[in-house]
């Protein structure tokens, strides 16, 4: 779903979002702030959580990514990997370097069919990243914003003729790829600390993905994700886990070397 | 067509000169210090912490050790022989690697430091050891392990905290207590460690020194996985799959909580976990995100006396200004300050030679961690640096969940609960 986000906004603007992973981590805070203060568990302030990222990436794409859409794409990194580095050290300030993983109702819960265990967590987690993936693939198919999403993405001039505010379908198509961000780390909170530095690993990991499945290919995204999990973690059981890196990014490199548009990149 | 002329203030100007005058207000306003203005005689002391990076949990509590011990020696009058003389603290920050953490002491020592401290991590410690022995500036380190880091003709490095053979001596030697005082034996042990220097040098010494230990204890199985980890389930299935009686973690915050719940997830059954000496079980935050999980867990480690007049005193001040306790790290960090005034006292001066020759007399015995009185032998390692084996146990106030329970001197609890109730029947 991290990547699904990074798709998004690749496939519609060909921007990469170098936040991305800091984007997520600020959403695990937030949904912390929420079960620790108010004790809503993460599971049910998804939405607000989402909501909030929402506006985070609404406001970021409108005044600072539509101003670079133009320049070269050296010229585009910078800003967004700043804007990476300045929500990083405002969780740094707002939360301390602290390792966080507040216990949830449902963080302990596992469930045993014979001797194969299920982590409960991890289970809802799949199951929302599947659902959230198609409410995304409806929106994009069905609604108007969505229409005008895939219009903007497919040509820009076009869609500028006719009469489709570009830059507020790139607002909201910025806004949504964060939300799906949001989500995913919500997810997460149960199943992993949240400390400020754990954002690169993230968008490393993200990017990995975009370029399996297939830059700005959403169902590329969900397939990339699957297999690439799969892979570190089948890895771990007759490779040291030190190595887990090196079996993605393995994969990584064949990808590219045999097919570079990824595995459902169409033409390039 | 005429060109336009253009007299007044355009926008692009505007922004151009503001900004310009704003950057420079506020570099200036970082790059003088407040203290540096105001006081009349100061010591600096220059202290080089892992402030940001991965280590940022620990560094932010050094550094706040060192500054609350310099604020308590100010409070007292400062250094008397040198006629109240007060401390300044000079920061630096090593974003937890060697070579920033060198360029940084360098800095502090340009600033004026006289004496340096720091930096919790042996990788850093050997960059800044160097330069100091080079600049002929005392360095008093309070926290890093690594043997090595000492001797070989270091004339001005020192340590207060335990070296890395202390350390795991500590950790043979109290396991063998616990074994013999509870007469079980485990047989089949795992150990895991994060893949960093630390980590690996750890693990490793400590699977040496059981092997020359005479405990009949196995060791089936060593699980290596990279500092900052996400997910171990994998590696929870190697541990179960190994059926160990106790395991050996060599860990940090993160990966401890997720090492434990997984643990409980998966129902792996144990007698017990005890750590040869690593961070990770005794963090309050750890032991509040974790609650009844963390109960029962042994750690070997360099730390507080809970018995100490000093703890009591620095640990009461530390919880009021960041609502934490003060944990080896911090304690270990207000404790190198102490050790630094203490030295300047009896040299009356701020001239290194007359520091290290001081330093070399030192025989401290008001500080607040477990061991002996502070002194110095001819490697500069602190003979008094003790370990204490603690255990977290179950108390009302989280700031008492970790308790010493050897060694007899220092303890506050005599019981040792081993075996542990498993995980999913407590």
């Amino acid at each position: 779903m991290i990547a699904m986000g990074l798709s998004l906004i690749f496939g519609v603007m060909g921007i990469i979002n170098f936040a991305h992973g800091q984007m997520m981590v600020m959403a695990m805070y937030v949904s912390y702030w929420i079960f620790v203060l108010l004790g809503i568990d993460p599971y049910l302030s998804l939405v607000i959580v989402a909501a909030v990222i929402f506006v985070l990436g609404y406001l970021i794409q409108s005044t600072v990514v539509n101003r670079i859409l133009d320049y070269p794409e050296a010229m585009q990194v910078l800003p967004l990997v700043s804007m990476g580095l300045i929500l990083e050290n405002l969780a740094l300030l707002l939360w301390g370097p602290d390792h966080r993983s507040p216990q949830t109702a449902l963080s302990l819960a596992a469930l045993w069919i014979g001797p194969v265990m299920i982590d409960v967590s991890r289970l809802i987690a799949f199951v929302l990243a599947i659902c959230i993936t198609a409410l995304i693939f409806v929106f994009l198919k069905k609604t108007d914003i969505g229409k005008c999403i895939r219009a903007a993405s497919d040509n820009r001039t076009g869609a500028i003729l006719v009469g489709i505010n570009v830059n507020r379908i790139y607002n909201v198509s910025f806004a949504i790829g964060a939300a799906t961000t949001a989500a995913a780390g919500v997810l997460l909170l149960p199943i992993m600390p949240i400390s400020p530095y754990m954002g690169h690993d993230f968008t490393l990991i993200a990017f990995i993905v975009v370029i399996l499945g297939g830059m700005g290919n959403l169902l590329g995204a969900l397939v990339g994700g699957v297999i690439l999990g799969v892979a570190e973690s089948a890895s771990t059981l007759f490779l040291p886990a030190t190595l887990k890196h090196v079996v993605s990014f393995s994969i990584l490199i064949i990808i590219m070397l045999f097919r570079p548009q990824g595995i459902f990149g169409g033409k390039s | 067509m005429e060109k336009k002329k253009n007299n007044g203030i355009n926008r692009r100007t505007f922004i151009k000169t503001t900004g310009v005058i704003g950057l420079g207000v506020a570099t200036a306003s970082f790059g003088v210090p407040k203290l540096l203005r105001a006081a009349p005689q100061t010591i600096k002391i220059g202290s080089v912490q892992p402030a940001t990076g991965p280590l940022a949990v620990i560094g932010v509590g050094q550094r706040r050790g060192n500054q609350l011990a310099a604020d308590y020696i100010n409070s007292k009058g400062g250094i008397k022989s040198m006629g109240g003389a007060k401390l300044e603290l000079l920061l630096g920050d090593s974003e937890s690697k060697p070579e920033v953490g060198r360029s940084e002491a360098d800095r502090l020592i340009k600033d004026g430091a006289v004496v340096m401290t720091g930096p919790f991590q042996s990788g850093v410690a050997m960059a800044i050891s160097t330069l100091c022995e080079q600049r002929q500036v005392p360095f008093i380190m309070d926290v890093a392990a690594l043997d090595k880091i000492t001797g070989k003709g270091k004339k001005y490095t020192f340590r207060v905290f335990i070296t890395v053979t202390g350390l795991l001596n500590g950790a043979v030697k109290y396991l063998k207590h616990v074994t013999r005082l509870k007469g079980v034996m485990p047989k089949r042990a795992v150990v895991t460690n994060t893949a960093d220097p630390f980590g690996k040098g750890m693990s490793g010494g400590f699977i040496k020194f059981m092997e020359k230990s005479g405990l009949p204890i196995k060791i089936v199985e060593r699980i290596q996985y990279p500092l900052g980890i996400q997910d171990l389930s994998a590696e929870v299935a190697r541990i179960k799959a190994a059926k160990p009686d106790i395991l050996f973690p060599v860990s940090r915050p993160g990966d401890s909580i997720i090492l434990s719940r997984e643990l409980y997830k998966q129902r792996v059954e144990l007698m017990g976990i005890y750590g040869p000496g690593s961070p990770g079980y005794y963090e309050p935050g750890v032991i509040q995100d974790l609650g009844r999980l963390i109960d029962y867990i042994m750690v070997n480690v360099p730390w507080i006396n809970p018995t100490s007049p000093v703890y009591q005193q620095a640990n009461a001040a530390f919880r009021k200004a960041h609502d934490k306790y003060l944990d080896t790290n911090s304690a270990y960090a207000y404790t190198g300050v102490l050790v630094i005034a203490d030295i300047l006292e009896r040299a009356a001066s701020t001239d290194p030679d007359k520091i290290i020759a001081a330093a070399r007399k030192t025989d401290f015995k008001d500080h607040p961690v477990v061991g002996g009185p502070v002194r110095f032998d001819e490697k500069g390692d602190n003979t008094g640096a003790l370990t204490a084996l603690i255990q977290v146990q179950p108390d009302q106030d989280l700031f008492k969940r970790v308790k010493v329970v050897a060694p007899k001197e220092f303890a506050e609890s005599g019981q040792i609960v081993f075996p542990w109730p498993q995980l999913w029947e407590r």
